[in-house]
Protein backbone atom coordinates (compact mmCIF):
# COMPACT_ATOMS: atom_id res chain seq x y z
CA UNK A 1 0.00 0.00 0.00
CA UNK A 2 3.10 2.27 0.62
CA UNK A 3 4.99 1.24 -2.53
CA UNK A 4 1.47 2.37 -4.27
CA UNK A 5 1.22 5.27 -2.32
CA UNK A 6 4.71 6.59 -3.03
CA UNK A 7 4.50 5.92 -6.76
CA UNK A 8 1.84 7.36 -6.69
CA UNK A 9 3.11 10.48 -5.49
CA UNK A 10 6.50 10.10 -7.89
CA UNK A 11 4.03 9.99 -10.88
CA UNK A 12 1.97 13.26 -9.51
CA UNK A 13 5.32 14.85 -9.16
CA UNK A 14 7.11 13.89 -12.52
CA UNK A 15 3.51 15.39 -13.80
CA UNK A 16 3.66 18.59 -12.35
CA UNK A 17 7.38 18.82 -13.38
CA UNK A 18 6.74 18.15 -16.90
CA UNK A 19 3.74 20.67 -16.83
CA UNK A 20 6.12 23.31 -15.25
CA UNK A 21 8.77 22.63 -17.56
CA UNK A 22 6.92 22.94 -20.46
CA UNK A 23 5.05 25.67 -18.83
CA UNK A 24 8.13 27.49 -18.36
CA UNK A 25 9.40 26.46 -21.91
CA UNK A 26 6.73 28.05 -23.54
CA UNK A 27 6.67 31.15 -21.60
CA UNK A 28 10.53 31.75 -23.47
CA UNK A 29 9.12 32.19 -27.11
CA UNK A 30 11.86 32.78 -29.18
CA UNK A 31 15.32 31.38 -30.20
CA UNK A 32 18.79 32.80 -31.50
CA UNK A 33 19.59 31.91 -35.51
CA UNK A 34 23.06 32.57 -36.06
CA UNK A 35 23.81 33.05 -39.67
CA UNK A 36 27.05 31.33 -40.68
CA UNK A 37 28.95 33.30 -43.73
CA UNK A 38 31.76 30.84 -45.47
CA UNK A 39 33.65 30.85 -48.66
CA UNK A 40 34.35 28.39 -51.18
CA UNK A 41 35.65 27.85 -54.64
CA UNK A 42 33.69 25.00 -55.84
CA UNK A 43 34.59 21.98 -53.53
CA UNK A 44 37.42 23.94 -52.35
CA UNK A 45 37.54 26.18 -49.19
CA UNK A 46 38.62 29.59 -50.27
CA UNK A 47 42.02 30.46 -49.46
CA UNK A 48 43.43 34.32 -50.13
CA UNK A 49 46.39 34.77 -52.05
CA UNK A 50 48.78 32.54 -53.69
CA UNK A 51 45.72 29.37 -54.34
CA UNK A 52 45.29 29.62 -57.57
CA UNK A 53 41.55 28.50 -58.83
CA UNK A 54 40.70 28.01 -62.79
CA UNK A 55 37.34 29.76 -63.54
CA UNK A 56 34.71 28.88 -66.56
CA UNK A 57 36.26 31.86 -68.85
CA UNK A 58 40.03 29.43 -68.61
CA UNK A 59 41.89 31.74 -66.45
CA UNK A 60 43.48 30.73 -63.55
CA UNK A 61 42.30 33.24 -60.43
CA UNK A 62 43.74 34.05 -57.05
CA UNK A 63 42.08 36.10 -54.42
CA UNK A 64 43.31 38.93 -52.18
CA UNK A 65 40.20 40.11 -50.57
CA UNK A 66 36.31 39.47 -50.24
CA UNK A 67 34.47 42.05 -48.14
CA UNK A 68 30.76 42.34 -48.57
CA UNK A 69 27.22 43.40 -47.07
CA UNK A 70 24.18 41.29 -46.78
CA UNK A 71 21.27 42.79 -45.50
CA UNK A 72 16.93 41.92 -44.91
CA UNK A 73 16.74 39.25 -43.90
CA UNK A 74 13.99 37.01 -43.96
CA UNK A 75 13.39 33.73 -41.92
CA UNK A 76 10.40 31.75 -44.02
CA UNK A 77 7.49 30.14 -42.00
CA UNK A 78 5.56 26.80 -43.57
CA UNK A 79 2.40 28.28 -43.88
CA UNK A 80 3.81 31.44 -45.92
CA UNK A 81 4.94 33.92 -42.82
CA UNK A 82 8.55 35.23 -42.45
CA UNK A 83 10.31 36.87 -39.63
CA UNK A 84 11.93 39.40 -41.14
CA UNK A 85 15.44 41.55 -39.78
CA UNK A 86 16.09 44.60 -41.75
CA UNK A 87 19.84 44.92 -40.79
CA UNK A 88 23.23 44.83 -42.27
CA UNK A 89 26.30 42.37 -41.78
CA UNK A 90 29.15 43.10 -42.96
CA UNK A 91 31.68 40.40 -43.86
CA UNK A 92 35.10 40.47 -44.31
CA UNK A 93 37.12 37.26 -45.22
CA UNK A 94 40.14 38.14 -43.92
CA UNK A 95 38.63 38.96 -40.74
CA UNK A 96 36.91 35.69 -37.98
CA UNK A 97 34.99 38.44 -36.08
CA UNK A 98 32.65 39.22 -39.52
CA UNK A 99 31.91 35.47 -39.97
CA UNK A 100 28.54 35.25 -38.10
CA UNK A 101 25.40 37.62 -37.43
CA UNK A 102 22.76 36.91 -35.35
CA UNK A 103 19.04 37.02 -35.34
CA UNK A 104 17.69 37.87 -32.69
CA UNK A 105 14.64 36.97 -30.63
CA UNK A 106 13.18 34.42 -33.55
CA UNK A 107 9.85 33.22 -32.98
CA UNK A 108 9.29 29.63 -32.46
CA UNK A 109 8.09 28.01 -34.96
CA UNK A 110 8.62 25.77 -38.17
CA UNK A 111 11.18 27.74 -40.99
CA UNK A 112 11.30 26.24 -44.52
CA UNK A 113 13.81 28.46 -46.10
CA UNK A 114 15.62 31.94 -45.80
CA UNK A 115 15.97 34.93 -48.05
CA UNK A 116 18.28 38.09 -48.20
CA UNK A 117 20.01 40.86 -50.36
CA UNK A 118 23.20 40.60 -51.00
CA UNK A 119 24.42 44.22 -50.91
CA UNK A 120 22.18 46.79 -50.00
CA UNK A 121 18.29 48.32 -50.72
CA UNK A 122 16.86 51.76 -51.95
CA UNK A 123 17.00 52.63 -48.35
CA UNK A 124 20.10 51.64 -47.25
CA UNK A 125 21.92 52.57 -50.18
CA UNK A 126 22.48 55.95 -49.81
CA UNK A 127 25.01 58.36 -48.66
CA UNK A 128 25.25 58.11 -45.35
CA UNK A 129 22.39 55.30 -45.10
CA UNK A 130 24.87 53.06 -42.74
CA UNK A 131 26.23 54.17 -39.44
CA UNK A 132 29.19 56.31 -39.86
CA UNK A 133 31.75 53.44 -38.94
CA UNK A 134 35.45 53.45 -40.58
CA UNK A 135 34.43 49.98 -41.99
CA UNK A 136 31.09 51.25 -43.74
CA UNK A 137 33.03 54.64 -44.81
CA UNK A 138 35.55 52.18 -46.33
CA UNK A 139 32.93 50.97 -48.58
CA UNK A 140 31.77 54.55 -50.08
CA UNK A 141 30.77 54.22 -53.26
CA UNK A 142 31.69 57.98 -54.48
CA UNK A 143 31.08 57.99 -57.71
CA UNK A 144 29.47 61.22 -59.46
CA UNK A 145 26.39 60.91 -59.06
CA UNK A 146 25.75 57.28 -57.57
CA UNK A 147 24.73 56.48 -53.98
CA UNK A 148 25.82 54.45 -51.11
CA UNK A 149 28.05 51.86 -50.79
CA UNK A 150 29.90 49.10 -52.81
CA UNK A 151 27.85 46.08 -52.12
CA UNK A 152 31.04 43.74 -52.76
CA UNK A 153 34.88 44.19 -53.51
CA UNK A 154 36.16 40.76 -54.71
CA UNK A 155 39.66 41.43 -55.43
CA UNK A 156 42.66 39.63 -56.96
CA UNK A 157 44.79 38.50 -59.88
CA UNK A 158 44.35 35.99 -62.91
CA UNK A 159 46.69 34.63 -65.67
CA UNK A 160 45.52 36.31 -68.36
CA UNK A 161 45.52 34.08 -71.47
CA UNK A 162 45.70 36.51 -74.52
CA UNK A 163 48.78 38.21 -72.82
CA UNK A 164 50.35 35.73 -70.80
CA UNK A 165 50.85 38.02 -67.86
CA UNK A 166 49.53 38.62 -64.82
CA UNK A 167 46.41 41.12 -64.35
CA UNK A 168 43.97 42.37 -61.56
CA UNK A 169 40.56 41.86 -61.37
CA UNK A 170 38.17 43.59 -59.05
CA UNK A 171 34.10 42.50 -59.11
CA UNK A 172 33.53 46.09 -57.11
CA UNK A 173 29.60 45.64 -57.30
CA UNK A 174 27.13 48.30 -56.30
CA UNK A 175 24.29 50.73 -57.73
CA UNK A 176 25.38 53.31 -61.10
CA UNK A 177 23.23 55.24 -63.50
CA UNK A 178 19.93 54.61 -61.43
CA UNK A 179 20.54 50.17 -61.46
CA UNK A 180 20.10 49.62 -58.19
CA UNK A 181 22.29 45.95 -59.21
CA UNK A 182 21.67 44.06 -55.23
CA UNK A 183 21.06 40.36 -55.49
CA UNK A 184 18.32 38.40 -53.87
CA UNK A 185 19.41 34.90 -52.46
CA UNK A 186 16.61 32.53 -51.96
CA UNK A 187 17.31 29.23 -49.85
CA UNK A 188 15.42 26.27 -48.88
CA UNK A 189 16.39 24.16 -46.05
CA UNK A 190 16.95 20.66 -46.79
CA UNK A 191 14.45 20.12 -43.78
CA UNK A 192 12.72 22.17 -41.83
CA UNK A 193 14.16 23.99 -39.15
CA UNK A 194 11.96 23.37 -35.74
CA UNK A 195 12.86 26.46 -33.38
CA UNK A 196 11.62 25.96 -30.04
CA UNK A 197 12.93 28.25 -28.03
CA UNK A 198 16.90 27.48 -28.95
CA UNK A 199 19.66 28.25 -30.72
CA UNK A 200 20.38 27.68 -34.52
CA UNK A 201 23.84 27.69 -36.77
CA UNK A 202 22.58 27.79 -40.28
CA UNK A 203 26.04 27.34 -42.24
CA UNK A 204 26.19 29.42 -45.52
CA UNK A 205 28.82 29.17 -48.66
CA UNK A 206 29.78 31.45 -51.27
CA UNK A 207 31.23 29.88 -53.98
CA UNK A 208 33.14 32.29 -55.78
CA UNK A 209 33.12 30.20 -58.93
CA UNK A 210 29.23 30.87 -59.64
CA UNK A 211 30.27 34.67 -59.70
CA UNK A 212 31.77 33.60 -63.16
CA UNK A 213 30.32 30.94 -64.69
CA UNK A 214 26.43 30.95 -64.52
CA UNK A 215 24.22 32.11 -66.53
CA UNK A 216 27.12 34.36 -68.16
CA UNK A 217 30.82 33.48 -68.38
CA UNK A 218 32.34 36.52 -66.63
CA UNK A 219 35.90 36.98 -68.63
CA UNK A 220 38.29 39.45 -66.74
CA UNK A 221 39.69 39.98 -70.36
CA UNK A 222 36.65 40.90 -71.66
CA UNK A 223 35.66 43.26 -68.76
CA UNK A 224 38.30 46.05 -67.73
CA UNK A 225 39.43 46.18 -64.39
CA UNK A 226 37.36 48.94 -63.63
CA UNK A 227 33.64 47.96 -63.83
CA UNK A 228 32.15 50.48 -61.01
CA UNK A 229 30.24 52.73 -64.05
CA UNK A 230 29.86 49.77 -66.46
CA UNK A 231 26.29 48.35 -66.39
CA UNK A 232 26.65 45.43 -67.90
CA UNK A 233 29.53 44.15 -65.81
CA UNK A 234 27.04 44.65 -63.28
CA UNK A 235 24.46 42.82 -64.60
CA UNK A 236 26.12 40.50 -65.90
CA UNK A 237 27.40 40.03 -61.54
CA UNK A 238 23.91 40.49 -60.51
CA UNK A 239 22.56 38.06 -62.42
CA UNK A 240 25.45 35.21 -61.84
CA UNK A 241 25.02 36.00 -58.43
CA UNK A 242 21.60 34.98 -57.53
CA UNK A 243 23.47 31.44 -57.02
CA UNK A 244 26.81 32.25 -55.17
CA UNK A 245 25.46 31.27 -51.97
CA UNK A 246 23.70 27.56 -50.54
CA UNK A 247 23.06 26.25 -47.56
CA UNK A 248 25.74 23.49 -46.08
CA UNK A 249 24.19 22.57 -42.91
CA UNK A 250 21.30 23.84 -40.44
CA UNK A 251 21.97 22.38 -36.99
CA UNK A 252 20.64 22.91 -33.00
CA UNK A 253 23.36 24.24 -30.95
CA UNK B 1 46.24 90.08 30.94
CA UNK B 2 49.05 88.59 33.06
CA UNK B 3 51.89 87.78 31.40
CA UNK B 4 52.47 84.44 32.42
CA UNK B 5 49.06 83.29 30.94
CA UNK B 6 49.39 85.53 27.82
CA UNK B 7 52.61 83.40 26.80
CA UNK B 8 50.81 80.04 27.87
CA UNK B 9 47.99 80.88 25.29
CA UNK B 10 50.50 82.27 22.84
CA UNK B 11 52.59 79.04 23.07
CA UNK B 12 49.67 76.70 22.90
CA UNK B 13 48.05 78.15 19.88
CA UNK B 14 51.70 78.39 18.30
CA UNK B 15 52.20 74.40 19.16
CA UNK B 16 48.96 73.49 17.79
CA UNK B 17 49.37 75.32 15.01
CA UNK B 18 52.93 73.79 14.35
CA UNK B 19 51.25 70.52 15.49
CA UNK B 20 48.38 70.26 13.22
CA UNK B 21 50.69 71.75 10.32
CA UNK B 22 53.58 68.83 11.02
CA UNK B 23 50.49 66.22 11.32
CA UNK B 24 49.35 67.93 7.58
CA UNK B 25 52.92 67.13 6.22
CA UNK B 26 53.41 63.72 7.50
CA UNK B 27 50.06 62.75 5.94
CA UNK B 28 50.34 64.08 2.14
CA UNK B 29 54.26 63.92 0.81
CA UNK B 30 54.68 66.63 -1.68
CA UNK B 31 52.27 68.80 -3.19
CA UNK B 32 49.58 69.78 -0.26
CA UNK B 33 47.71 72.40 -2.68
CA UNK B 34 47.14 69.18 -5.17
CA UNK B 35 43.47 68.20 -6.64
CA UNK B 36 42.50 65.59 -8.58
CA UNK B 37 39.33 66.91 -10.31
CA UNK B 38 39.45 66.16 -13.62
CA UNK B 39 37.04 68.47 -16.27
CA UNK B 40 35.77 66.64 -18.91
CA UNK B 41 37.16 67.88 -22.36
CA UNK B 42 34.62 67.81 -25.46
CA UNK B 43 36.47 66.29 -28.87
CA UNK B 44 34.48 68.63 -31.38
CA UNK B 45 34.89 66.13 -34.51
CA UNK B 46 33.47 67.34 -37.98
CA UNK B 47 29.78 65.67 -38.41
CA UNK B 48 31.47 64.44 -41.09
CA UNK B 49 34.05 62.26 -39.15
CA UNK B 50 33.17 58.64 -38.26
CA UNK B 51 32.29 57.96 -34.53
CA UNK B 52 35.05 58.11 -32.21
CA UNK B 53 36.15 55.29 -30.17
CA UNK B 54 37.54 55.89 -26.97
CA UNK B 55 38.82 53.66 -24.56
CA UNK B 56 37.09 53.30 -21.42
CA UNK B 57 40.11 53.57 -19.41
CA UNK B 58 41.11 56.89 -20.65
CA UNK B 59 38.32 59.52 -20.40
CA UNK B 60 39.92 62.98 -22.47
CA UNK B 61 39.83 65.61 -19.52
CA UNK B 62 41.06 69.26 -19.65
CA UNK B 63 43.97 68.34 -17.48
CA UNK B 64 45.17 64.94 -19.54
CA UNK B 65 45.34 67.53 -22.86
CA UNK B 66 47.30 69.80 -20.88
CA UNK B 67 49.54 67.12 -19.49
CA UNK B 68 49.76 64.98 -23.21
CA UNK B 69 50.39 68.45 -24.99
CA UNK B 70 53.65 69.56 -22.62
CA UNK B 71 55.10 65.88 -23.13
CA UNK B 72 54.46 66.07 -26.40
CA UNK B 73 56.82 68.99 -26.96
CA UNK B 74 59.52 68.42 -24.24
CA UNK B 75 62.43 66.39 -25.04
CA UNK B 76 62.45 65.56 -21.44
CA UNK B 77 60.24 62.45 -22.64
CA UNK B 78 63.71 61.28 -24.74
CA UNK B 79 66.28 59.11 -22.70
CA UNK B 80 68.58 61.59 -24.53
CA UNK B 81 66.47 64.85 -23.48
CA UNK B 82 67.34 65.80 -26.88
CA UNK B 83 64.34 65.12 -28.99
CA UNK B 84 60.85 65.71 -28.63
CA UNK B 85 57.58 63.96 -30.07
CA UNK B 86 56.99 67.28 -31.89
CA UNK B 87 60.81 67.63 -33.26
CA UNK B 88 59.65 64.90 -35.81
CA UNK B 89 56.14 65.94 -36.09
CA UNK B 90 56.13 69.55 -36.31
CA UNK B 91 52.80 71.53 -36.67
CA UNK B 92 53.70 73.40 -39.44
CA UNK B 93 54.41 70.20 -41.88
CA UNK B 94 50.79 69.08 -40.48
CA UNK B 95 52.79 67.14 -37.79
CA UNK B 96 55.35 64.76 -40.24
CA UNK B 97 59.36 65.88 -40.86
CA UNK B 98 61.78 64.76 -43.31
CA UNK B 99 62.22 62.09 -43.24
CA UNK B 100 58.43 60.91 -43.28
CA UNK B 101 56.98 59.79 -40.67
CA UNK B 102 53.61 59.48 -40.69
CA UNK B 103 51.52 62.67 -39.90
CA UNK B 104 49.56 62.71 -36.66
CA UNK B 105 46.90 63.79 -38.27
CA UNK B 106 43.45 62.75 -36.78
CA UNK B 107 44.95 59.38 -35.85
CA UNK B 108 42.03 58.92 -33.16
CA UNK B 109 40.90 57.22 -36.02
CA UNK B 110 43.04 54.61 -36.48
CA UNK B 111 43.43 51.11 -35.39
CA UNK B 112 47.08 50.15 -36.95
CA UNK B 113 50.22 52.63 -36.80
CA UNK B 114 53.69 53.29 -37.89
CA UNK B 115 54.33 52.57 -42.27
CA UNK B 116 54.51 48.70 -41.29
CA UNK B 117 51.71 48.35 -38.91
CA UNK B 118 53.76 47.61 -36.37
CA UNK B 119 51.63 48.39 -33.43
CA UNK B 120 47.82 47.83 -33.21
CA UNK B 121 44.80 48.73 -31.31
CA UNK B 122 44.05 51.92 -29.96
CA UNK B 123 46.41 55.18 -29.89
CA UNK B 124 47.26 54.44 -25.83
CA UNK B 125 49.02 51.11 -27.37
CA UNK B 126 51.14 53.23 -29.56
CA UNK B 127 51.84 55.65 -27.78
CA UNK B 128 52.93 53.10 -24.94
CA UNK B 129 55.38 51.97 -27.70
CA UNK B 130 56.80 55.38 -28.25
CA UNK B 131 57.41 55.97 -24.89
CA UNK B 132 58.51 53.08 -22.99
CA UNK B 133 60.56 51.28 -26.18
CA UNK B 134 61.39 54.37 -28.89
CA UNK B 135 61.68 57.09 -26.27
CA UNK B 136 62.48 54.69 -23.41
CA UNK B 137 61.42 57.58 -20.95
CA UNK B 138 63.19 58.04 -18.07
CA UNK B 139 60.38 58.08 -15.63
CA UNK B 140 63.08 59.09 -12.56
CA UNK B 141 63.03 62.23 -14.61
CA UNK B 142 59.45 63.22 -14.62
CA UNK B 143 59.43 61.88 -10.84
CA UNK B 144 62.22 64.65 -9.85
CA UNK B 145 61.04 67.32 -12.03
CA UNK B 146 59.67 70.32 -10.78
CA UNK B 147 56.36 70.44 -12.68
CA UNK B 148 55.46 66.75 -14.43
CA UNK B 149 54.25 65.15 -10.51
CA UNK B 150 51.80 67.75 -9.61
CA UNK B 151 49.89 67.53 -13.64
CA UNK B 152 50.05 63.98 -13.22
CA UNK B 153 48.58 64.41 -9.93
CA UNK B 154 45.86 66.49 -11.50
CA UNK B 155 45.24 64.28 -14.60
CA UNK B 156 44.97 61.19 -13.10
CA UNK B 157 45.00 61.16 -9.31
CA UNK B 158 48.51 59.48 -9.27
CA UNK B 159 51.40 59.84 -7.22
CA UNK B 160 53.37 57.64 -9.48
CA UNK B 161 54.53 58.57 -12.81
CA UNK B 162 54.51 55.03 -15.22
CA UNK B 163 55.07 54.89 -19.01
CA UNK B 164 51.33 54.12 -19.13
CA UNK B 165 50.05 57.27 -17.78
CA UNK B 166 52.34 59.01 -20.48
CA UNK B 167 50.95 57.30 -22.65
CA UNK B 168 47.82 58.03 -21.66
CA UNK B 169 48.75 61.67 -21.52
CA UNK B 170 49.99 61.59 -24.76
CA UNK B 171 47.22 60.23 -26.68
CA UNK B 172 44.67 62.37 -24.96
CA UNK B 173 46.33 65.66 -26.60
CA UNK B 174 47.00 63.47 -29.99
CA UNK B 175 42.71 62.73 -30.06
CA UNK B 176 42.83 67.18 -30.43
CA UNK B 177 44.65 66.36 -33.50
CA UNK B 178 41.89 66.64 -35.95
CA UNK B 179 42.27 68.10 -39.15
CA UNK B 180 39.03 68.68 -40.59
CA UNK B 181 38.88 72.23 -41.83
CA UNK B 182 39.89 72.47 -44.92
CA UNK B 183 38.33 74.49 -48.33
CA UNK B 184 37.10 70.28 -49.44
CA UNK B 185 35.49 70.49 -46.12
CA UNK B 186 33.75 73.99 -45.76
CA UNK B 187 32.61 72.96 -49.03
CA UNK B 188 31.16 69.98 -48.04
CA UNK B 189 29.84 71.88 -45.42
CA UNK B 190 27.59 73.93 -47.98
CA UNK B 191 29.65 77.02 -46.80
CA UNK B 192 28.16 80.18 -48.68
CA UNK B 193 30.59 81.26 -51.46
CA UNK B 194 33.41 78.77 -50.96
CA UNK B 195 33.09 76.47 -53.82
CA UNK B 196 35.56 73.92 -55.83
CA UNK B 197 37.10 75.69 -58.92
CA UNK B 198 36.54 73.92 -62.53
CA UNK B 199 40.01 72.39 -62.18
CA UNK B 200 39.54 71.01 -58.38
CA UNK B 201 35.90 69.85 -59.52
CA UNK B 202 37.40 67.71 -62.18
CA UNK B 203 40.77 66.83 -59.74
CA UNK B 204 37.54 65.86 -57.57
CA UNK B 205 36.12 63.59 -60.29
CA UNK B 206 39.37 61.71 -61.53
CA UNK B 207 39.80 61.30 -57.43
CA UNK B 208 36.57 59.40 -56.71
CA UNK B 209 35.96 57.98 -59.73
CA UNK B 210 38.30 54.85 -61.18
CA UNK B 211 39.75 57.37 -63.55
CA UNK B 212 42.48 58.38 -61.27
CA UNK B 213 41.06 55.39 -58.56
CA UNK B 214 43.05 57.44 -55.40
CA UNK B 215 39.68 56.62 -53.30
CA UNK B 216 39.39 52.68 -52.57
CA UNK B 217 43.17 53.44 -50.64
CA UNK B 218 42.82 57.25 -50.03
CA UNK B 219 39.22 57.52 -50.02
CA UNK B 220 36.63 58.97 -47.26
CA UNK B 221 36.04 61.72 -45.43
CA UNK B 222 39.94 60.57 -43.40
CA UNK B 223 41.38 59.83 -46.93
CA UNK B 224 42.93 57.00 -45.91
CA UNK B 225 41.60 53.51 -45.75
CA UNK B 226 43.96 52.78 -42.74
CA UNK B 227 45.19 49.27 -44.41
CA UNK B 228 48.32 48.10 -45.97
CA UNK B 229 49.10 47.86 -50.13
CA UNK B 230 52.06 47.26 -51.86
CA UNK B 231 51.17 50.45 -54.44
CA UNK B 232 53.95 49.31 -57.21
CA UNK B 233 56.76 51.38 -56.04
CA UNK B 234 59.47 48.57 -56.71
CA UNK B 235 60.43 46.12 -59.12
CA UNK B 236 61.83 44.07 -55.94
CA UNK B 237 59.65 45.47 -52.79
CA UNK B 238 60.67 45.91 -49.47
CA UNK B 239 59.79 43.14 -46.98
CA UNK B 240 57.94 45.95 -45.61
CA UNK B 241 54.64 44.80 -43.66
CA UNK B 242 55.90 41.38 -44.02
CA UNK B 243 58.55 41.82 -41.62
CA UNK B 244 55.90 42.02 -38.70
CA UNK B 245 53.56 39.37 -40.01
CA UNK B 246 56.00 37.32 -41.63
CA UNK B 247 53.03 36.35 -44.08
CA UNK B 248 55.02 36.50 -47.92
CA UNK B 249 51.74 38.16 -48.88
CA UNK B 250 52.26 41.42 -47.19
CA UNK B 251 56.04 41.93 -48.84
CA UNK B 252 55.86 45.69 -50.14
CA UNK B 253 52.77 46.58 -48.06
CA UNK B 254 53.10 49.98 -46.12
CA UNK B 255 50.25 51.90 -45.03
CA UNK B 256 47.98 54.12 -46.74
CA UNK B 257 48.74 57.52 -45.24
CA UNK B 258 46.18 60.42 -45.08
CA UNK B 259 46.04 62.95 -47.88
CA UNK B 260 44.85 65.81 -45.61
CA UNK B 261 47.10 68.14 -45.73
CA UNK B 262 49.30 66.39 -48.22
CA UNK B 263 50.59 69.84 -49.63
CA UNK B 264 52.35 70.27 -46.10
CA UNK B 265 53.69 66.80 -45.74
CA UNK B 266 56.41 65.86 -48.38
CA UNK B 267 58.44 64.39 -49.28
CA UNK B 268 56.34 61.56 -49.85
CA UNK B 269 56.37 57.52 -50.12
CA UNK B 270 57.38 55.52 -46.78
CA UNK B 271 60.98 56.23 -47.92
CA UNK B 272 60.61 60.26 -49.21
CA UNK B 273 61.71 59.56 -52.81
CA UNK B 274 59.37 61.69 -54.17
CA UNK B 275 59.71 65.74 -53.67
CA UNK B 276 56.61 67.19 -55.08
CA UNK B 277 53.21 65.74 -55.36
CA UNK B 278 53.77 66.30 -59.43
CA UNK B 279 56.35 63.49 -58.87
CA UNK B 280 53.95 61.36 -56.76
CA UNK B 281 51.34 61.90 -59.39
CA UNK B 282 53.65 60.61 -62.78
CA UNK B 283 54.14 57.82 -60.68
CA UNK B 284 50.59 56.70 -60.66
CA UNK B 285 50.35 57.83 -63.80
CA UNK B 286 53.37 55.96 -65.54
CA UNK B 287 55.56 54.65 -63.12
CA UNK B 288 54.39 51.44 -61.87
CA UNK B 289 56.42 48.78 -61.38
CA UNK B 290 55.09 44.77 -61.10
CA UNK B 291 56.03 42.90 -58.43
CA UNK B 292 54.00 39.70 -56.85
CA UNK B 293 52.42 41.38 -53.95
CA UNK B 294 51.29 44.21 -56.01
CA UNK B 295 47.33 45.42 -54.94
CA UNK B 296 44.78 44.12 -57.15
CA UNK B 297 43.52 47.84 -56.82
CA UNK B 298 46.74 49.12 -58.86
CA UNK B 299 44.07 48.35 -61.53
CA UNK B 300 46.24 50.02 -64.44
CA UNK B 301 49.34 47.59 -63.13
CA UNK B 302 49.48 46.30 -66.74
CA UNK B 303 49.73 49.09 -68.64
CA UNK B 304 51.97 51.18 -66.43
CA UNK B 305 49.51 53.72 -64.76
CA UNK B 306 46.68 55.37 -64.97
CA UNK B 307 48.31 57.64 -68.20
CA UNK B 308 46.79 60.78 -67.37
CA UNK B 309 47.30 63.62 -69.67
CA UNK B 310 48.65 67.21 -68.33
CA UNK B 311 45.69 68.84 -67.61
CA UNK B 312 44.24 65.75 -65.69
CA UNK B 313 47.46 65.71 -63.58
CA UNK B 314 47.29 69.37 -62.62
CA UNK B 315 43.04 69.16 -62.03
CA UNK B 316 44.18 66.31 -59.92
CA UNK B 317 47.21 68.37 -57.96
CA UNK B 318 44.51 71.28 -57.30
CA UNK B 319 42.20 68.90 -56.01
CA UNK B 320 44.65 67.45 -53.51
CA UNK B 321 45.82 71.00 -52.15
CA UNK B 322 41.99 71.86 -50.98
CA UNK B 323 42.82 69.49 -48.32
CA UNK B 324 45.22 71.83 -46.62
CA UNK B 325 43.78 72.99 -43.74
CA UNK B 326 45.75 76.52 -42.52
CA UNK B 327 43.73 76.46 -39.67
CA UNK B 328 44.80 73.44 -38.07
CA UNK B 329 48.72 74.36 -39.06
CA UNK B 330 47.72 77.65 -37.17
CA UNK B 331 45.70 76.74 -34.16
CA UNK B 332 47.69 77.81 -31.22
CA UNK B 333 45.72 74.89 -29.03
CA UNK B 334 47.81 72.73 -30.56
CA UNK B 335 50.82 74.38 -30.73
CA UNK B 336 54.38 74.26 -28.23
CA UNK B 337 52.91 75.29 -24.58
CA UNK B 338 56.66 76.46 -23.81
CA UNK B 339 57.25 80.00 -24.88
Amino acid sequence: MKNIYSSFLSILFAFTAILFLTTCKKESQNGFVHLHFNHAVGTEELVLNNAWYPCAAGHLFSVVRLKYYTSNFSMHRSDGTAFQVNEAHYRDAETPETESFTLKDVPNGEYTGLSFILGLDEAANVDGGLPNTTTNINMEWPLPGDQGYHYMKLEGKYDSLSTGVLRNFNLHTGATGGNQNYVEISLLFHHPMRLNGDTWNISLAMDLEEWLEHPHVYDFDAFEPTIMGNQDAQQALKENGADVFSVTSVERE
Amino acid sequence: MKPALFYLIFFGILSGLLGCKKDHVENVPPGQDWTYDPTPFEIKAPASFPILNIPVGNPTTVEGVKLGRMLYYDPVLHSDSLRACASCHSQERSFTSDPPVLPHVNLAWNTSFLWNGKVEGALEDIMLFEVKEFFKTDLEKLQNHQDYPKLFYEAFGARTITHELCAKALSQFQRTLISGKSKYDRVLEGTNWVFLTDEELNGFDIFFTEKGDCFHCHGGILFTDNSFHNNALDASPEPARSAITSNPADVGKFKSPTLRNIELTGPYMHDGRYETLEEVVDFYSEGLKTSETVDPLMKSLHLGGKHLTTQEKSDLIAFLKSLTDTAFIADTALASPFH
